[in-house]
């Protein structure tokens, strides 16, 4: 298939783990761009061995995160960790306009893999770096994951009951942001670089992106208005009603800013007696006796299905929607005329679907011209036609293990 | 007044539709990064609501800014310019048309069918501007469906895109509350598209149309649970803070008052260690039970009661120290009282450049700009406009407008 992304003429390596990194290749790719997936002999990536896999059976190329993540890549087995390894990366990276990576401060600043040693040979070259604590911060040598993240920065202290462990954002969700800024970051990069001519280093922390610009801190928000979240389970605290309420067959997202949207709600409840209750005549005070305000509707909605409800408030603008499962979602009318849902054939997996573009561009719309690649798929063409790799040359890096 | 800046998007100029929370912080990711950013605001004041409290997330205040107050400089709308037009007008229309001729990028968050009822749909802007790029952002998406005019706020809208059903705790099915990240997932997203469309335009010169529905942009985070479903037929429910084939993974009592330590243990040769560690203070931890990752999942509940018998006698930065020494991922679960004073935080936000705009600089900085480049750094560079506060030179200056016009307009109420 003709590539006609809008960044089809872009060359980039990513290199790296799981998932921050992978999802900043593929939003890179699925527009367009030519990633080489860089993974490691033998085992891959850990998205392949971490699943889900069909009928629970582990296998390097079934994993649903990896099928997902690496959709439109091409795969390239190399050892970073041996000299060979790097030596090559280098010369790879003459070649291409960007590198991403995830890698940990360790592996960055290892002068083999650092921007330097990447940018010798290639003095245009763009690398984006996705960290967990920064590049030059005091905690920039500290491990971390998704979760780390999500407590460092926050999120957590704002999610679950007050006398219970707060909660991070499940799946992950952390790595996800810290790929779409990481390749946030490479494009600025890369448009840094033609107003500077010359290449340059960025980077991102998930920490700061969580904090930041999800708003996880809560910082601004306590120092000048003197708001201070707080966790309030299935609740939150604010203005009156914010909360997921049970329905017979489940739960409803009960939230409402604007008073003609409560009043329309009062309204559909036959303008019950309790709605004068001067306990709801300042929603942003309600909060303090929600258990009681509660107990006046819960009781009409827990008498309603999810759907009759939904159909309800639609019908009336009221922005109440029920909690659909992943099931509900997946089989929802709406995705479905949208086109949202991606049927893909893959050599080794049969047919299956995946989650399908974040955004519709009239002219130069998001694809999938290649199912996530077969573990070093992409290795005779890389070894041999890009770096100009003999035959016994390559043979002999097989024998060695570092492809 | 706004200085000029020598970011990676000086000389884009975008217009900024936006209000609440996406579209603005959208507008911001832009002005920080160095484009021209023009704030169209309604001259009565009507649009434009914010977010929490006047002037600090959302927009520009029609009541003069004090430019020695950092808030200013927090707001989403920091150093943009403000243009107050009233878009139901003919001569609005006009100015704007002419505005768009000059302009790069239109970011919006209005419902679907707001534009296009004004007549400023892409068709008509494409016209004007060939190389114009519109970025939509909706709830739903701007095509056909049934979902397409629902009146919805991002909580509502997790709840709807199955992104709510997996946050709770696991041993319950009902959800818990979440920190309402939609709008700044879905952002993120339309920044990318946009910079994307950026590219592809310097090569065919063209621009185009992105509509970016939020509830498509942010279920993506959950496309673990969706793929389970697709291949397996599984649903998932509330995950707690465990994570697939990982164990331990969760948030664990320390000594404080509502005082955790987040640790996550993402292979054996971590667990050896983690394990070695934790056996100085508790045996249990060396039960042969917890010696496979398959072990630890199977026992997940005794595995995280052992550890925490373990961790609640220290603090979480104590405990935190101890395990980042051998290289184990661990952090404090962190408030926003915590974060005030959180060393690494703070480092993160004083990287982007303070404001210099009228020797006004910021002691402290809680809202940085995230992208860090070694050269061609973010930069905050004025305060919050106040509502209109740019008019005069973007009509008379950059749209060529004599001034008796502009009075024209002032008293007409078209600005």
């Amino acid at each position: 298939m003709d590539i006609h992304g809008p960044l089809k003429n872009l060359r980039v390596l990513e290199i790296g783990d799981f998932i921050s990194v992978a999802y900043a290749g593929k939003l890179l790719a699925d527009l367009g761009a030519e990633v080489i997936k860089i993974e490691k002999p033998i085992i891959g990536d850990s998205l392949r061995s971490h699943g889900p896999f069909p009928k629970d059976i582990p296998h390097i190329e079934k994993s649903g995160l990896h099928l997902f993540l690496n959709t439109n890549k091409k795969s390239v087995t190399l050892d970073l960790a041996t000299q060979v390894g790097q030596d090559l990366l280098i010369s790879a990276a003459a070649d291409v306009d960007l590198v991403i990576s995830n890698l940990s401060l360790e592996e960055l600043t290892n002068e083999r893999l650092s921007y330097e040693s990447l940018s010798e040979n290639n003095d245009m070259l763009v690398m984006s770096s996705i960290t967990i604590f920064g590049y030059d911060t005091p905690y920039r040598d500290w491990a971390g994951t998704a979760l780390t993240a999500t407590a460092a920065s926050g999120a957590s202290k704002k999610i679950g009951s007050p006398d219970k462990v707060p909660l991070w954002l499940p799946y992950c969700a952390a790595d996800f942001q810290g790929g779409i800024h990481g390749a946030i970051a490479a494009l600025l990069a890369l448009r840094k670089k033609r107003q500077l001519n010359q290449g340059l280093h960025a980077w991102i922390s998930v920490v700061e992106v969580m904090a930041s610009y999800l708003g996880g801190s809560g910082v601004p928000g306590f120092v000048f208005q003197g708001v201070l979240g707080s966790r309030d389970g299935t609740h939150r605290s604010g203005f009156y009603p914010w909360q997921v309420t049970p329905a017979s067959d489940g739960f409803v997202e009960v939230i409402t800013m604007v008073d003609e949207q409560w009043k329309r709600f009062i309204n559909l409840m036959d303008n019950p007696d309790w709605a004068d209750d001067p306990r709801l005549s300042d929603r942003w005070l309600s909060f303090e006796w929600h258990k009681e305000l509660d107990a006046f509707w819960h009781p009409w909605m827990k008498g309603k299905t999810r759907s009759e409800l939904f159909k309800l408030f639609s019908e009336n603008r009221i922005p109440f929607q029920p909690v659909n499962k992943v099931n509900e979602i997946i089989e929802s009318e709406h995705l479905a005329v949208r086109g949202f849902w991606h049927e893909i054939e893959h050599p080794v997996v049969g047919s299956y679907k995946i989650p399908g573009a974040p955004y519709l561009f009239s002219e130069t719309p998001w694809a999938v011209y290649r199912p996530a690649p077969q573990l070093g798929e992409h290795n005779e063409e890389f070894f041999k036609t890009r770096l100009g790799l003999t035959t016994s040359e390559r043979s002999n890096l097989t024998k060695l293990g570092i492809t | 007044m706004t200085a000029t800046t020598n970011g990676p998007l000086s000389g884009i100029r975008v217009i900024d539709h936006g209000h609440v929370w996406a579209g603005p912080l959208l507008g911001m990711s832009f002005k920080d990064m160095g484009a021209e950013v023009i704030k169209i605001q309604s001259p009565t004041g009507g649009s434009g609501v914010s977010m929490a409290g006047k002037g600090m997330a959302g927009t520009a205040t029609r009541d003069a800014v004090d430019i020695s107050d950092p808030m200013a400089y927090h707001a989403f709308d920091r150093g943009k310019k403000s243009l107050s037009l009233d878009l139901q007008s003919e001569d609005g229309k006009e100015i704007y048309k002419k505005l768009i001729a000059v302009s790069d990028v239109v970011v919006e968050n209005f419902s679907a069918r707001v534009m296009p009822s004004l007549g400023l749909g892409f068709d008509v802007l494409t016209r004007i501007n060939p190389k114009i790029i519109l970025a939509s952002l909706s709830a739903t998406g701007a095509t056909d469906g049934p979902w397409r005019d629902l009146v919805t706020y991002g909580p509502s809208l997790a709840a709807l895109y199955g992104i709510k059903s997996v946050l709770g705790y696991h041993d319950s099915d009902h959800p818990q509350e979440d920190q309402a990240d939609l709008d700044p997932t879905a952002a993120g997203h339309a920044f990318f598209a946009i910079l994307a469309a950026l590219e592809s335009r310097d090569t065919t010169g063209r621009g185009q149309h992105i509509d970016i529905a939020q509830g498509e942009a942010c279920i993506q985070r959950i496309a673990e649970p969706l793929m389970d479903y697709f291949l397996n037929g599984r649903v998932a429910g509330p995950q707690g803070n465990r994570y697939p084939a990982t164990a331990p993974h969760g948030y664990y009592k320390t000594s404080g008052l509502d005082e955790w330590i987040s640790i996550s243990v993402r292979n054996q040769e971590e667990w050896e260690t983690f394990k070695d560690l934790a056996a100085q203070k508790s045996e249990d931890i060396t039960n042969p039970k917890f010696k496979t990752l398959q072990g630890r999942l199977d026992n997940q509940d005794e595995l995280d009661e052992t550890i925490e018998s373990w961790t609640k006698d220290y603090t979480a930065m104590q405990l935190t120290k101890t395990l980042q020494k051998s290289k184990i991922p661990a952090y404090p679960v962190m408030g926003t009282l915590d974060l005030v004073n959180d060393e690494n935080l703070n480092s993160l936000h004083r990287t982007s450049l303070t404001v210099t705009d009228n020797n006004f600089s910021l002691d402290s900085l809680y809202r940085g700009v995230i992208w860090k480049l070694e050269k061609g750094q973010g930069e905050i560079t004025g305060p919050t406009p106040s509502t209109g506060a740019d008019n005069d030179e973007i009509l008379i200056d950059l749209l060529g407008y004599d001034e008796r016009k502009v009075i024209a307009f002032r008293s007409n109420g078209i600005i």
